[in-house]
């Protein structure tokens, strides 16, 4: 009689880190528009979700406002108070406030996107691909340029935001084309690849803590002892990336709303 | 709640200042460094992208210190 091999002596796959490939999503629907891809994927779905959700925390907690405010209005309510008194008028002053919907919605936008990375079961970050931060830091350029022009008129406005006063005229030749860049493609693009960066790290460390802790808790051996010890930094890891969602939400407004600041007075 | 007194320095600009720091010397290097290329092609030369990123770090810190020295 034979006896059956034991499982621990059978050849177990060796382990595979997460690597970038799990940014990418099959199409659901195949959508193409002028040769514009136009695909759904599960990433273009959990955008509706949250755009959704952002209209209707808004929609509903301010349908028909009560004086005492209570349940979610109380919350959306501390929410506009926070980007009024944090970002708004700390950067920009009461001048600003006609900017705090703008910079509200994108707060809570980007929170949101950020947040579905540690949410169970969508446990993606939907700021962590290129196409949102990208739109969104748009978004804030072109606001803080026509903020810019209405302001201050505009040749005024480039002329203010490209030759910085106070310099003696030889040096516009050196600095001129660093002001261009800085203002007009660094912001942005820094903007953008901040907010993407952070997402794509903490998606990746949570994905490889993740996967290597189920790898080590079945291995059948010593490693399970460390895959106790991974699975309770895992959970540290989850609070830390919800701490990132929120922190980057910030960072994101209060950079757009310093750009906005910027634009609405010239620099002296 | 947020008074901010005349002496207290607002919290976002402490942010604005290292980022536009950041900012001003990446774009130094680009825009430079950028323009270095170009000529590195037009000329067919190899040395003037290194010059110009040299040339685009100094004048960013010449910014830098105008903008963010006195304060």
């Amino acid at each position: 009689m034979r006896l059956p091999a034991l499982p621990l002596a059978q050849e177990r796959e060796g382990f595979h880190a997460p690597g970038i490939e799990i940014f990418e999503w099959p199409d659901i629907v195949h959508l193409e528009v002028a040769g514009i891809d136009l695909s759904i994927n599960r990433v273009v779905l959990q955008m509706f979700l949250i755009a959704l959700l952002t209209w209707g925390l808004f929609f509903f907690a301010f349908r028909s406002p009560k004086l005492v405010p209570s349940g979610l209005q109380n919350v959306m309510e501390s929410i506009v108070d926070f980007i009024r008194g944090q970002i708004v008028l700390e950067v920009i002053g009461r001048e600003g406030l006609r900017f705090l919907p703008y910079l509200t919605t994108l707060f809570v936008f980007v929170f949101f996107g950020n947040l579905g990375g540690v949410i169970p079961p969508i446990f993606f970050p939907l700021n962590g691909r290129m196409a949102l931060p990208a739109i969104m830091a748009i978004c804030s350029l072109l606001l803080f340029i026509s903020i810019g022009i209405s302001q201050q008129g505009f040749v005024s406005y480039f002329k203010n935001a490209l030759f910085p006063p106070g310099m003696p005229k030889a040096i516009y030749i050196l600095l001129t084309p660093i002001e261009l860049i800085s203002t007009f493609v660094v912001r942005p693009v820094t903007l953008a690849i901040r907010l993407l960066a952070n997402m794509i790290a903490g998606h990746l460390i949570l994905s490889v803590f993740f996967v290597a802790t189920g790898y080590m808790l079945t291995s059948m051996n010593i490693s399970a002892v460390f895959g106790v010890g991974a699975l309770i930094f895992s959970v540290a890891l989850i609070a830390f990336e919800l701490f990132v969602a929120g922190l980057q939400a910030y960072v994101f407004t209060i950079l757009s709303a310093v750009y906005i600041a910027g634009a609405l007075e010239p620099e002296h | 709640m947020s008074e901010s007194g005349p002496e207290r320095e607002p919290s976002g600009r402490g942010a604005e200042m290292v980022w536009s720091i950041i900012g001003t010397l990446i774009a130094g290097v680009l825009a430079w460094g950028g323009i270095g290329w170009l000529l590195d092609r037009w000329l067919g030369t190899r040395y003037l992208v290194a010059v110009g990123i040299v040339v685009g770090m100094a004048g960013a810190f010449y910014l830098i210190v105008k903008r963010y020295g006195s304060s």
